[in-house]
């Protein structure tokens, strides 16, 4: 089975999780004898061509073409990458991520009569809330386009599942669930930093790892530390984003600033350490298509507490493998992270339960269940008369 | 001989500008001559015979673009899906011949994918259009235009003073720019020097 993989995003070129998805599944899929080529993006500094861990990487330089905004580049680099695709061999399939990469991939299933399937990561409307303007228009257009264009849509929650059927009018009976995989060791070993350089020694950690946009909810853990006023918690935020200066802001006017310290971007090394020494992490999206940073804690050894949305909804039972709380409300996040400080034996049972947790989120099954997902769709296409005619 | 395939984004009753009125010229007494095919913009999908043409309409997927830049990307989606029913329908094609860069990007997707050469008819450019490329939005289309000139087999344009703008203002081999005056046997003559 071959399979043309289109991606906007892969190592290393990545800009949120979508590469490392495409990333491991691509690389599982190869292990388990299909023949994956992804076609991606380059900006120069990667090779056009190369082999990844058996897997066959095709990246288009777009920047020939000049362009006023985001989207036109998109485009730009989906027409280079739709002809690109034509001298790169026969295949069976097309599988596409997300919008980004729905130009091309529609283009090609025209073209070539082969089967498209769709994953869908997110949406536009769940991302921003709700459509303001033609550029938000556009994409959630294209977004229905690519679900309807699509033989089948994977998504990666029972809750996009909704969100797709109900927002881009997919039919259910075309999407198919399957949760994202977690890799034990992603994160690799901790550096050796000071705890001191982050926390006094009596002062707990309650970690957030996150872009800071309204989304992920990072004001809500600013809202619960002031609420909170505990003086053996230290909050610490990683990760940047847009929300940055309010979130100071914020922590001044609470009264918070000594309690809520901004580490911005970390490296992998130095994440692994602050997992280590997290007592909780904590989680509070808004919107949360699957939560795979949930995952990530779990496997470091942290108990999470989640807001009951979305993926994260899904991955967490409350009082089981972590805590969850009421999406939106900082005084259930207080509550909680209090739940989580005054509890030893509800702390232990959350972290050695989420152990178990992760056994139901390897990439060994997301490939076992998306290669069901082809064999599926192409014996479809087989016994039907849609087909290239010469 | 397998068909031509015209794509264009207006021909009649769908007019824009004068490109439609030159088509519907062109065209009719041409499909009498040799196998021709017609893909363009329309309501919604669908095949019919018009002016003695078999023309491929198809609809607009993406009804929201918030410029002309992505407007053309997303109208050449649809062309895509429309041009490829003709050509496997008709069991292949001698040629793709597009109109101006609006339906280019589709004769570049459909000349890489089934190997067969693409003709572009220039009338005008960006360069023409705007008389300067002084803005983001100006430098995106120029981009797309020289692009699809330099993917291109050959273009056609109506004089020597575009022949020498393509030249001197997208790099294009004058050599592979042809001066038709644009009647029916002026392209039939060029049309044969391609297809036997």
């Amino acid at each position: 089975m071959r399979v043309l993989m289109i991606t906007w995003e892969y190592p290393p070129h990545v800009v949120g999780g979508l590469g490392r998805h495409v990333f491991h599944l691509s690389k599982t899929l190869v292990a388990k004898g299909v023949d994956v080529k992804v076609l991606t993006f380059t900006d120069g500094s990667s090779a056009a061509e190369e082999r990844i861990g058996g897997v066959e990487v095709v990246r288009v330089n777009p920047y020939c073409l000049r362009y006023p905004d985001f989207i036109s580049w998109i485009h730009g680099l989906n027409m280079l990458m739709a002809e690109r695709a034509c001298s790169m061999g026969d295949f069976d399939i097309i599988h596409v991520h997300d919008w980004l990469s729905a130009p091309s991939s529609i283009a090609l299933k025209h073209l070539t009569r082969k089967p498209l399937i769709a994953t869908i990561h997110s949406t536009e409307t769940g991302r921003r809330g709700e459509l303001r303007n033609d550029y938000e228009r556009h994409i959630h257009e294209l977004e229905w386009l690519l679900s309807y264009e699509a033989w089948g849509v994977i998504c990666c929650s029972n809750y996009m599942l909704r969100e797709v059927s109900s927002n881009l009018g997919c039919p259910q009976e075309k999407i198919k669930v399957i949760p994202n995989g977690y890799e034990q060791s992603s994160l690799g070993p901790p550096a050796p930093l000071n705890r001191r350089s982050y926390a006094e020694d009596n002062e707990k950690i309650v970690l957030y790892v996150g872009r800071l946009v309204h989304e992920k909810g990072p004001h809500l853990l600013v809202e619960a530390a002031s609420k909170l006023r505990r003086g053996d918690l230290k909050f610490l935020i990683v990760g940047e984003g847009s929300m940055k200066p309010y979130l100071v802001d914020l922590t001044k006017k609470l009264g918070v600033a000594d309690k809520v310290y901004f580490l911005g971007h970390v490296s992998d090394a130095e994440l692994s350490a602050l997992y280590q020494w997290a007592w909780m992490a904590v989680f509070p999206s808004l919107y949360e298509p699957f939560g795979i940073v949930a995952l990530e804690a779990m496997g470091a050894g942290a108990p999470v507490i989640v807001s009951a949305v979305g993926g994260l909804d899904e991955i967490v039972q409350d009082g089981q493998n972590g805590l969850k709380f009421l999406p939106g409300w900082s005084d259930s996040l207080a509550y909680n992270i209090n739940r989580m400080m005054n509890n030893g034996a509800l702390r232990e049972r959350c972290i050695e339960n989420a152990r178990q947790t992760l056994g139901r989120y390897s990439w060994g099954m997301v490939a076992d269940e998306t290669i069901k997902i082809y064999n599926r769709i192409l014996g479809e296409y087989v016994r039907g008369t849609w087909k290239p005619t010469f | 001989m397998r068909p031509i395939v015209h794509i264009t984004w207006e021909y009649s009753p769908y007019v824009v500008g004068a490109l439609s009125q030159e088509l519907g010229r062109v065209l009719p007494p041409l499909a009498r001559e040799i196998p021709l095919l017609l893909v363009v913009k329309g309501d919604m999908d669908g095949v019919s015979v018009v002016d003695g043409i078999r023309t491929y309409k198809v609809g607009q997927s993406v009804r929201t673009s918030p410029h002309v830049l992505i407007y053309s990307h997303v109208l050449n989606l649809d062309l895509v899906r429309g041009a490829s029913n003709a050509v496997y329908e008709s069991g292949g094609a001698s040629l793709f011949h597009s109109h101006d860069w609006l339906s280019s990007i589709a004769g570049v997707y459909l000349a890489s994918s089934f190997k067969i050469p693409l003709i572009v008819s220039v009338y005008s450019t960006e360069i023409t259009r705007a008389h300067a490329i002084s803005s983001l939005l100006n430098m995106g289309i120029y981009d797309v235009e020289r692009h699809c000139f330099h993917r291109a087999e050959a273009l056609l344009v109506a004089n020597e003073d575009m022949r020498r703008h393509l030249t001197e203002h997208y790099g294009v081999d004058a050599g592979k720019v042809s001066v038709l005056k644009g009647t029916t046997r002026d392209l039939l003559g060029f049309y044969h020097r391609w297809v036997k």
